[in-house]
């Protein structure tokens, strides 16, 4: 094993943990917000990705481009999915949290049938696009270009999500509602409104997560689910709602499964992300960076 | 009542018990015959179930309406044995679970009264399918399972028409010998597998071919299904850089794999692939243009229409319905269905055990079949070995014949560009 076999390694892995987190942090917000796991996340992921591959079919418009139009389609399509189904479904009396998950889950199998029914199960991907295909090389370490600009849109976008939350007025009606709903009504914020648009923001979130990468992977209805697995855990590692730990989470989650490869079996790459996992939760149960 | 695995292995023995008695008595007056065709119609896999329903809805329309073809069961609608008796298919879908197969192999017979079952894509699930069958005596072809550990279990009502692995993988080193004669220098491999049965097994298949006819494996790498990424993987290959690189891939990792290796900077010198992804015109669609010249194995060519106009039109017939070619995988469908169909026209009965029996007796010259095989006749596993493999390279946008010699359409091109 070469040097620069590892800082292959360590960098591909750095890429991939960016967008694990930018994919992560939508579940991280919506969590924390109101203590609902949505459980179609990586559908949200899948419908993002057919967004952007419908955008570059129809209208060639490069998946760069379509970036922001996808992230505010995907606002204004996680606001609505709020608005007619989780907001009913937080209303139970009784085993809120099973409601809830069935909800979610449930809404996870329709989006995935009813992109079979209406987009086919055929793969598709964007065979042509500024980034795709491109590949920057600095001494002998390759860098893909579509993952690097995933990765700095990732950061960009994590950044404003930061300064979004801490300075300004909804920003700040968003902490204080997840920290008392009860008490901001008395205020006069409209708590519905709040969390309408938390799922907003965390869709968008997603969407632009799926928008990035229709550039350099296939696309079909069930391309959600093995990063919404790999977004639970980020979410569990960096801590239930908190959007620093998912940023964080997904660095660890990307470069614990790159660096496992390189002592293990590639097909044992995920065990290291798992056994990091465990580790947590035995000595950290609420995450690194969680607050609940 | 509650569902208990207690109560399912108990009506699933009242069934199986009372089975031969039911079929006795409906024998004298079969309207339908009814076929279980079990395929991944949902999931990860979904777009090879969906094409293969066509597949077989092709085969079932030319079983049922009158064709003038050479092939089996075209001729006269319906089975002539059993009086004209229409094919009724129900289709399941297994999800590529094998859990999920099992529970659908058993809700098709004993629910649907099925009197075979065709199947499955996925060898894992073949392996769980193909056991229900066999506990229900209940006749189960491989229309495209290729793992060669399926055949070998002992199942006595398993059967497969189509090659598998081993013949597939030693008609690559055949291939790979006659380049070596010809001067071309292939001495390392690098193996390149998922880590279910199908890999498996491919990989098992390879290694042993290049121990016993010295090639070196210099990587062999074996990789989970659906990854979110191969970047590790590819490295490694990179690393090795074998004079042939050999995947047994399905379709989603077959693009990962190459747009990977593009963007990682590593160029195959020469692809030999173990089909799955590499039959399917989405991989071909995604990244066709990165890779001119791979070569993959097949049972199938379209080349053969030139030979054997039914080919063409029955590929017409299938494009109606699908908007695609007869690819390695619907061609190998379509003829299981139409195996399957035959031994029970000769069986005239929808009993297990006489389509058993007609199975076994199966003999049918290849040339009346849509494959460049030799014939349709199996072993005392169930295996036809007369299915030649043929091996294919895309170039220009299609698929050529280029091995066995005497199959072949064109010129290899090696190495590839």
């Amino acid at each position: 094993m070469t040097a620069a076999t590892i800082i292959q390694s360590l960098a591909s892995g750095l890429l991939m943990g960016l967008l694990y987190g930018l994919i992560a942090v939508g579940l991280a917000l919506i969590f924390g917000l109101m203590d609902v796991t949505n459980f179609a996340h990586g559908e949200f992921l899948m419908l993002a990705m057919y967004g952007a591959f419908f955008l570059f079919a129809f209208f060639a418009v490069d998946p760069l481009l379509a970036a922001p139009l996808v992230a505010a389609g995907m606002f204004v399509f996680g606001a609505v999915i709020y608005l007619l189904i989780v907001r009913f479904a937080m209303r139970a009396k009784a085993n809120i949290g099973m409601v809830q998950i069935f909800t979610t889950f449930g809404l996870a199998i329709l989006m995935r049938g009813l992109a079979q029914f209406f987009f086919t199960p055929d793969y598709r991907s964007i065979p042509t696009s500024w980034l795709g295909g491109k590949t920057v090389s600095f001494g002998g370490i390759f860098l893909p270009v579509p993952q690097l600009v995933g990765a700095l849109i990732s950061v960009a976008a994590f950044g404003a999500l930061f300064f979004f939350i801490k300075k300004t007025d909804f920003g700040r009606a968003l902490e204080a509602t997840r920290e008392d709903a009860g008490a901001v009504a008395l205020v006069g914020i409209d708590k519905n409104k709040v969390f309408a648009l938390g799922w907003g923001l965390g869709s968008a979130l997603v969407g632009l997560a799926g928008a990035v990468m229709a550039s350099f992977f296939y696309i079909y209805p069930d391309v959600g689910a093995s990063f919404a697995l790999i977004a639970y855990v980020t979410v569990a590692l960096g801590g239930f709602g908190s959007v620093f730990g998912a940023f964080a989470g997904g660095i660890i989650v990307g470069l614990v499964e790159a660096s496992t490869a390189l002592i293990l079996p590639p097909s044992l790459k995920s065990v290291g992300i798992y056994a990091v996992y465990l580790l947590v939760v035995f000595i950290r149960p609420r995450g690194l960076f969680g607050s609940i | 009542m509650t569902i208990s695995r207690r109560n399912v292995l108990l009506g699933g023995a009242a069934s199986a018990a009372l089975l031969p008695l039911a079929t006795t008595a409906v024998r004298a007056q079969v309207k339908e015959v009814v076929i279980g065709v079990i395929y991944p119609l949902s999931g990860a896999s979904a777009q090879i179930g969906v094409d293969a329903q066509k597949a077989f809805e092709t085969a079932a329309d030319i079983i049922n309406k009158d064709h003038d073809f050479a092939l089996p069961m075209a001729k006269g609608e319906g089975f002539s044995g059993l009086g004209g008796a229409k094919v009724r298919l129900v289709f399941a879908d297994h999800q590529a679970d094998p859990q999920k197969g099992r529970a659908e192999a058993e809700r098709l017979i004993t629910q649907e009264k099925v009197c075979a079952i065709v199947g499955s894509y996925q060898s894992s699930v073949a392996v769980t399918v193909s056991q229900i069958c066999e506990r229900y005596q209940i006749p189960y072809i491989s229309a495209d399972n290729s793992s060669p550990s399926l055949h070998r279990r002992g199942l006595k009502f398993y059967f497969r028409a189509a090659p598998h692995d081993e013949m597939f993988s030693t008609a690559m080193f055949d291939f790979f010998d006659a380049m070596k004669k010809k001067g071309q220098k292939i001495e390392t491999l690098a193996l390149f597998h998922e880590d279910t049965i199908f890999g498996t097994d491919s990989a098992n298949a390879q290694l042993k071919l290049a121990a016993d006819r010295g090639y070196k494996i210099v990587a062999d790498i074996k990789y989970r299904a659906n990854s979110p990424s191969l970047t590790a993987e590819v490295q490694q290959l990179k690393a090795a850089d074998a004079d042939v690189l050999m995947p047994s891939s399905y379709t989603t990792d077959g693009i990962l794999l190459i747009k990977t290796m593009g963007e990682l900077g590593y160029k195959a010198k020469n692809i030999v692939a173990q089909d799955a992804g590499f039959s399917e015109k989405a991989l071909y669609d995604a990244v066709g243009d990165k890779i001119p010249g791979v070569i993959s194995r097949g049972s199938f060519s379209l080349d053969l229409a030139a030979k054997r106009p039914m080919v063409g039109k029955i590929n017409d017939l299938y494009k109606e319905k699908s908007g695609k070619d007869f690819n390695d995988y619907s061609s190998r469908q379509f003829m299981g269905l139409i195996v399957m169909a035959d031994a029970i026209n000769r069986a005239k009965s929808t009993d297990g055990e006489k389509i058993r029996e007609a199975l076994v007796a199966t003999d049918m010259p290849g040339d009346v079949t849509i494959m460049p095989w030799e014939k349709v006749k199996f072993d005392d596993m169930g295996q036809n070995n007369f299915a030649n493999p043929v091996l294919l390279q895309y170039n220009g946008g299609k698929f050529e014949t280029i091995y066995p010699p005497q199959g072949a359409v064109a010129e290899a091109v090696w190495p590839m560009k």
